[in-house]
């Protein structure tokens, strides 16, 4: 291997398997020599996987199928590589909860909506971290649970979830669905409740995947420690007793190492934390049914037609065997 | 609706960057070329509302934007002011172009339909300019470093001078022979001493 690994990474908890991977030296005891980009955007973790800036990525598989799909303006050979996290993202509103605890679905969460929609004044503004993100979908769905239109009843924005804490401090949103710690951190500062999430609108949904670079692919040996390395990660950071020396690791600048994540809402979002909503790690690689919900979801809001359905299901499956099998790069 | 590609129209281009002072000399780089109508982001504003209120045709964006991540949605979530898609400029016979721009952190949107006019120029106006301002940087961030390591070893030194009452010149000596016999550099011989005196202090 001649050029270090890139692997992209956001400021989110789910980044902890690659952080611990590189701060653990598990990937260097697997033969990798590996860099981790913090990205400030998923624009520019999917642009640079686009153009031959990453190797790999952490990701949600909505944005990385329609990275695939050549939707954000250049065909990419991204491949899936294995999963990484399930479940983790929260639905947060500002104000005052009318009811006690999550919305309940049907008619009851419907009351607890106008309730507080009477209350906040105005139609809500509720923002996402990205279009294509399972935050959108989830959140859908929950609206869908408590007999609320996504499309016509709120305003849905877009922002990072470092932006939401401060947004809704702001009075400029009203709520957003976001990934872990951001969620429990804006409940522990007081500025949200959590009204569903994750472990109320599909339990154990895969969240976070990681994909990788066709060049990646193409180099057998790289890709089969990436894998080894990935599996040992996961493990690590799934295991609760490991909880403080990744919270601590997270919490460091990224100078260091870290994400300069803030450190109680992270401690309580890990595996073995005390946060409603707990993320867990999971390895393995990703099969057609951890998407089918994701991909009947984006083709009921027409983001997919049945052709690129077609495209997809032979995108999660295994890359076909290609007899050359060289590094098409030095890797 | 104006006719885009008519001749003589005005491309009307959008500069999104966080850093003041790049922000605005890419603009006036840009406005030397009377073909272009060049828009800025006003401070605080979002990107996205940015793109609403103008209608730019294409929009130079710094990738460190984490805002960003709003323009890839700006046609699913517009419900009828904004019903043009948003792409990364592409010029598919142009990679090379594209991953220098992204080398050097900055990336280009279409907001139109087609293709306007060649936006070559555009991209690599911003190449240049960003090019220039990373290397700005980082000669200052390097006369920063040796200001503080200059700093440090001065500190060790008058230090050096106060616990072996030695002129200047010995302290410096001495510290360079440490550097020599320990192969260091002066700066970290002077950190170490620096440490092994407050640790003294403290005890």
């Amino acid at each position: 291997m001649n050029t270090p690994l890139r692997i992209g990474v956001l400021k989110l908890a789910d980044s902890a398997p690659v952080i611990m991977g590189q701060q653990k030296g598990i990937f260097a005891r697997h033969g990798l020599e590996t860099g981790v980009v913090v990205s400030p955007s998923w624009a520019n973790i999917a642009d640079g996987l686009a153009w031959n800036r990453l190797d790999a990525a952490v990701i949600f598989a909505p944005l990385a199928m329609m990275t695939a799909l050549g939707r954000r303006g250049h065909d990419t050979g991204v491949r899936p590589f294995g999963r990484i996290s399930r479940g983790g993202n929260t639905i947060m509103l500002r104000g005052t909860n009318p009811v006690a605890g999550v919305w309940k679905a049907g008619s009851r969460g419907r009351q607890a909506f106008e309730c507080w929609r009477t209350a906040i004044g105005r139609r809500p503004r509720i923002a996402v971290v990205h279009m294509y993100s399972t935050h959108l979908l989830i959140l859908r769905r929950f609206l869908e649970r408590i007999d609320v239109s996504m499309e016509n009843e709120i305003d849905l924005s877009v922002m990072p979830p470092t932006d939401m804490i401060t947004a809704l401090a702001e009075n400029a949103i009203d709520g957003g669905c976001v990934g872990p710690p951001w969620g429990t951190e804006a409940e522990q500062l007081g500025l949200a409740f959590r009204v569903g999430g994750s472990a109320t609108v599909l339990p154990g949904h895969i969240e976070k995947i990681l994909v990788a670079s066709g060049r990646l692919l193409s180099c057998e040996t790289t890709a089969r420690r990436l894998s080894a390395a990935m599996h040992e990660a996961l493990a690590f950071c799934q295991q609760p007793g490991h909880r403080e020396e990744i919270t601590h690791v997270l919490a460091a600048p990224v100078a260091d190492g870290g994400l300069t994540l803030p450190m109680e809402a992270t401690r309580a979002i890990l595996p073995g934390g005390d946060a409603a909503e707990c993320l867990a790690f999971t390895g393995g690689s990703l099969l057609p049914s951890d998407l089918d919900w994701i991909i009947s979801d984006m083709m009921a809001l027409g983001w997919l037609d049945n052709a690129e359905h077609r495209l997809l299901m032979r995108w999660i499956g295994p890359e076909p065997a290609d007899p050359t099998r060289a590094c098409a790069g030095p890797l | 609706m104006r006719d885009r590609f008519a001749p003589g129209t005005r491309l009307r281009v959008l500069v999104a960057d966080e850093n003041p002072r790049r922000g605005r000399a890419l603009s006036e780089a840009l406005h030397a070329d009377a073909s272009l109508d060049v828009l800025t982001v006003p401070p605080g504003t979002a990107l996205i509302d940015a793109v609403r209120d103008y209608g730019p045709d294409v929009v130079l964006v710094d990738m460190n934007r984490a805002d960003r991540d709003a323009l890839d949605s700006i046609r699913a979530l517009s419900r009828s002011a904004l019903e043009r898609p948003v792409a990364l400029f592409v010029d598919e016979d142009d990679v090379e172009l594209m991953e220098t721009a992204f080398d050097t952190g900055i990336c280009s949107y279409n907001v139109l339909e087609a293709l306007p006019r060649d936006v070559k120029p555009l991209l690599r106006a911003a190449i240049a300019l960003y090019a220039r301002f990373r290397r700005t940087r980082d000669e200052l961030s390097e006369a920063q470093r040796v200001l503080a390591e200059r700093g440090i070893i001065e500190q060790a030194k008058r230090c050096f001078m106060k616990n072996e009452k030695t002129s200047e010149a010995q302290a410096y000596r001495w510290l360079q022979r440490r550097a020599m016999q320990t192969s260091r550099r002066i700066v970290a011989v002077a950190e170490a001493y620096l440490a092994a005196q407050k640790k003294d202090e403290a005890s």
